[in-house]
């Protein structure tokens, strides 16, 4: 005999779910439509001319296949840099390695364009082929000898490569006191004269201390895995890094003043991509920080050589809802024509990027449903820029995407791939944006998992192409070849008092009734260097009415009117004095 | 003298050795609340036969209804070996084993389970809403859809299945079945809002607004569509026109949090910063643990230009965040371990 048993509508009581119990902040966001799209023709069309053009370059960063440590995953920078002087954008391709047999000849490797749309390798007699796990890169020319340096972030030393001018690079990083820590892992940099002294100082972002010695395995703990599948550890869970500040002494040293400077008061984060430049609009530049699975950081420049993070106070540390987010890319520009520096952030799979729009006086609104581009959450977001890419006179979006886990490629109870397409949102005007990707060339169905990205025009046709870092694959070249009677100009800086690349310049541009706003930039996109050089798209415009720049020193300047299709070269003291911010 | 007590003890021998009598002798002192003395005969079966079924089934179940989860889970689990097409106790093991905070090898038990009724739509709503606690999102979809089949004339079913695939994000699949929903229950708010919402999400505004209204007008005292359409204002920057939902939304359900900390937000972006200093201080005495509310009382001093009271809403923000995280992480789909 057996007693009856009534299946009463029992509820079951949800389990104590773990807390945190992924290495990795995300949410569950679902893709938001930008609604109808507009039926107008997208005219960027980007091809992948890197076969083609001799840019042979195959990262190396980690196990293809399987990651043990989250050291093989986040990938590294590259960078558009005119080495040579000779005004065409040369190529700076950041390496990593691999802990099973790293092999020395996996360099990071430099590439000399040629001019013809070609490229030539040009690494070892630059002096630039260093092995090991090289992260990010930036460029500025900090000893003003009129050549463009090159700093590049490792775990472990860093790298300060001082441009000879002679077609050549010297390894100054430990004479210079800036090479960080041997246990550090660098991931981002920027030059930055943030005290306005003519030099550029340099802050460097640490990811964090990393030991695989004390780091555990994949599937380890429950900070390590993802959606049930055992994956590497981390970010969270493992130690902490840091920001470093570094003063130019003006005599090739640097000092390291991130305990005065402020930048030493905030901790417990995971630091990506810096971004120097004035986003208060007081003429001090600041330092914004895309922070993985821990609060972003923005450090406002107080005048007197110091910062004060106000990322929460600004609406700049977290997204709309509060949350914290797995930051890893950084766009600047002015998606709105109002003459303030907006940014946009990529983050992990699962969440929306941040369109944090500028409102001035330092504060900030994320609006990104608003904007339109929550329409892709499935994809991890790294290398991203919000720029013009068909002269419209507005700056779309160009973000390159890659997973994390390649172990997600053998199996299929998770709907999600390591190669992933990169995709392009143009600007309607308005502030919204919609997702042309179809539209966008047939580079934008290669799928990859790309990570850095840098923005410039190598051809100088007059349209911005992307340079992206894809991991244990071939470098992409995205050259855009595009059909479009709009207009466009290019603003290169020369700085006499300021430093002289103008790093940390804002250059606002009036034509055709908007005023367009452009920061010189030594670091964005996901730890890479794009051109100094800043493009504007013009539209219809058949001239410029006026050229406003805010040099680094504090300096403020308005250049004449000026035709379209063309570069400027604009020298600091050459323009009419203005009313400094 | 002699002879006597043979007998008895070869009575005593032959009621130990039949398990079946003992279980019976058993069953009848449980009915009568005896459970000690029940118990002991039961055991007493056991002990004749190890694997017999009614003595481990009821030991099993007792154990449960006294909520000894984990000596019931001994003997139900036994109880299944013994008899592996009983549904009955495949169904407490679950329960046992959910009790014992086992959620995977509870539904595993009922995974069993429904292979021996497929058609028991009480299980079906029981698994669904343990695989969701498991996040076993597509599990938990894949069987309300099941019972949805079974029993396509209950709203519930339908409102379980778009729960989990929101939650496993497939809302494509969860907008179908909102979709039919709608479609077949005009007059239900619930059905109305949860079309609405995945209208929303793809961008079908006007289809979207004209749902989730009507859903307001069928039943006025349903919050979620006041919240959602408030909430999709102030994404807009239609702060003005956020307010008098989201006051709706909290005048319905004085304790939605998140509607007034929405509510402080839309009020901060409307330039009503006083306003949304008190919103949101109203949100903190409700539940003191939110990180969400001091966050923007930070940035509201912020812009009021006190740096002092901004600096410490901040601190208070990030120690709640460390503390509470529930209040702001999303748990992520994971396979069910097969």
């Amino acid at each position: 005999m057996v007693l009856a048993v009534l299946l009463a509508a029992w509820a079951a009581e949800p389990p104590c779910a773990p807390l945190r119990a992924q290495g990795q902040a995300t949410q569950r966001a679902s893709a938001v439509s930008s609604g109808k799209r507009s039926d107008k023709p997208f005219l960027a069309k980007f091809v992948d001319a890197a076969p083609a053009a001799g840019l042979d370059m195959r990262f190396v960063y980690g196990d293809a296949k399987s990651k043990q440590y989250i050291m093989e995953a986040n990938g590294s920078g590259v960078a558009w840099v005119d080495y040579d002087g000779d005004g065409r954008l040369d190529a700076f391709l950041v390496n990593g390695s691999t802990f099973d047999a790293p092999d020395a000849k996996a360099v990071s490797r430099l590439f000399r364009n040629d001019g013809k749309g070609g490229f030539e390798d040009v690494t070892a007699a630059a002096g630039v082929g260093r092995s090991g796990w090289g992260t990010g890169v930036c460029a500025g020319d900090y000893d003003n000898d009129g050549s463009t340096d090159l700093y590049v972030a490792y775990w472990g030393a860093n790298a300060l490569y001082r441009n000879t001018g002679k077609g050549g690079f010297q390894e100054q990083a430990a004479q210079a006191g800036v090479a960080g820590g041997a246990d550090e892992w660098t991931s981002g940099c920027a030059f930055v004269d943030f005290d306005r002294d003519g030099l550029l100082d340099l802050l460097t972002t640490q990811y964090q201390r990393f030991d695989p010695k004390t780091t555990p395995k994949a599937g380890a703990t429950s900070t390590c895995q993802w959606k049930g599948m055992p994956v590497f550890c981390g970010p969270r869970g493992l130690p902490y890094g840091g920001a470093t500040l570094y003063h130019n002494k003006g005599d090739g040293s640097f000092e390291d003043v991130s305990e005065t400077s402020g930048i030493r008061s905030v901790r417990s984060y995971y630091a990506f991509t810096a971004a120097a430049a004035d986003f208060t609009g007081d003429g001090w530049p600041d330092i914004y920080v895309a922070c993985d699975s821990t609060p972003n950081l923005f450090f406002i420049n107080n005048g007197d050589g110091t910062f004060t993070d106000f990322a929460t106070e600004t609406g700049l540390g977290f997204n709309e809802h509060g949350n914290e987010q797995g930051g890893m890319g950084l766009g600047i520009g002015d998606f709105d024509n109002d003459g303030q520096l907006d940014i946009i952030k990529t983050n992990f799979a699962g969440d929306y990027p941040n369109v944090y729009h500028n409102l001035g006086d330092g504060i900030f609104e994320d609006i990104v449903i608003r904007a339109g581009l929550g329409a892709n959450p499935q994809y991890v977001g790294w290398g991203v820029q919000l720029i013009d890419l068909d002269n419209d006179g507005l700056q779309d979006v160009f973000q390159v995407n890659g997973h994390v886990y390649p172990e997600l490629d053998a199996q299929k109870a998770i709907d999600e791939a390591f190669r992933q397409p990169g995709v392009v949102y143009r600007n309607l005007g308005g502030g919204r944006f919609e997702d042309v990707t179809d539209l966008a060339g047939p580079g934008l169905e290669q799928k990859r998992s790309s990570r850095g990205a840098a923005f410039g025009d190598f051809d100088n046709d007059g349209d911005i192409d992307v340079l992206v870092m894809n991991m244990n694959d071939q470098a992409s070249l995205f050259r855009n070849d595009l059909d479009s009677s709009n207009h466009w100009l290019r603003v290169k800086l020369r700085g006499t008092t300021s430093n002289r690349d103008a790093v940390g310049s804002v250059i606002r541009v009036k034509a055709g009734g908007a005023t367009q706003a452009r920061a010189v930039l030594s670091q964005d996109s996901y730890i890479s260097h794009s051109d100094l050089r800043a493009h504007f798209g013009l539209g219809a415009a058949q001239k410029v009415n006026a050229i406003l720049v805010q040099w680094p020193s504090g300096r403020s300047e308005s250049f004449p009117a000026a035709g379209v299709d063309r570069e400027l070269l604009l020298v600091e003291g050459e323009g009419e004095a203005l009313a400094s911010p | 003298m002699k002879r006597w007590l043979l007998v008895l003890s070869t009575t005593a021998i032959l009621a130990a050795a039949d398990p079946a009598a003992l279980s019976d002798q058993a069953m009848g002192l449980a009915q009568q609340k005896k459970l000690a003395e029940a118990e002991a005969l039961w055991k007493q079966a056991l002990q004749a036969d190890a694997a017999y079924f009614p003595a481990l089934f009821n030991l099993g179940l007792m154990k449960v209804q006294q909520s000894k989860f984990s000596e019931g889970e001994a003997y139900l689990e036994k109880a299944a070996k013994a008899e592996p097409k009983d549904f009955n106790s495949r169904y407490l093991l679950g329960l046992a084993r959910s009790k014992n905070g086992d959620h995977d090898g509870a539904l595993r038990a009922w995974r069993a389970a429904l292979t021996l009724q497929p058609n028991q739509l009480k299980l079906m709503q029981v698994m669904s809403v343990e695989y969701g606690a498991g996040r076993y999102y597509q599990e938990a979809a894949a069987i309300a859809e099941r019972a949805i089949e079974l029993k396509p004339a209950d709203p519930a079913l339908y409102f379980m299945a778009i729960t989990a695939y929101r939650q496993a994000g497939e809302l494509s699949k969860g907008r179908e079945v909102a979709r039919r929903a709608a479609e077949r229950f005009p007059e239900s708010a619930r059905a109305q809002f949860e079309y609405g919402w995945h209208l929303l999400k793809d961008g079908e505004y006007d289809s979207a607004l004209t749902r989730i209204k009507k859903a307001m007008e069928l039943d006025p005292s349903y919050e979620e569509p006041f919240f959602y359409y408030g909430d999709w204002l102030v994404n807009q920057g239609r702060y003005a026109e956020a307010e008098p939902l989201l006051r709706r939304a909290i005048e319905i359900l004085p304790g939605y949090i998140p509607a007034r900390v929405r509510l402080g937000r839309a009020l901060m972006g409307d330039g009503r910063l006083d306003d949304a200093i008190a919103e949101l201080n109203r949100a903190i005495e409700q539940e003191p643990r939110h990180p969400q509310p001091h966050l923007l009382l930070s940035q509201i001093y912020f812009r009021q230009k006190d740096l002092k009271k901004a600096a410490a809403e901040k601190r208070e923000s990030l120690r709640l965040r460390r503390e509470n995280p529930q209040f702001l992480e999303a748990e992520q789909t994971r396979p069910f371990p097969e």
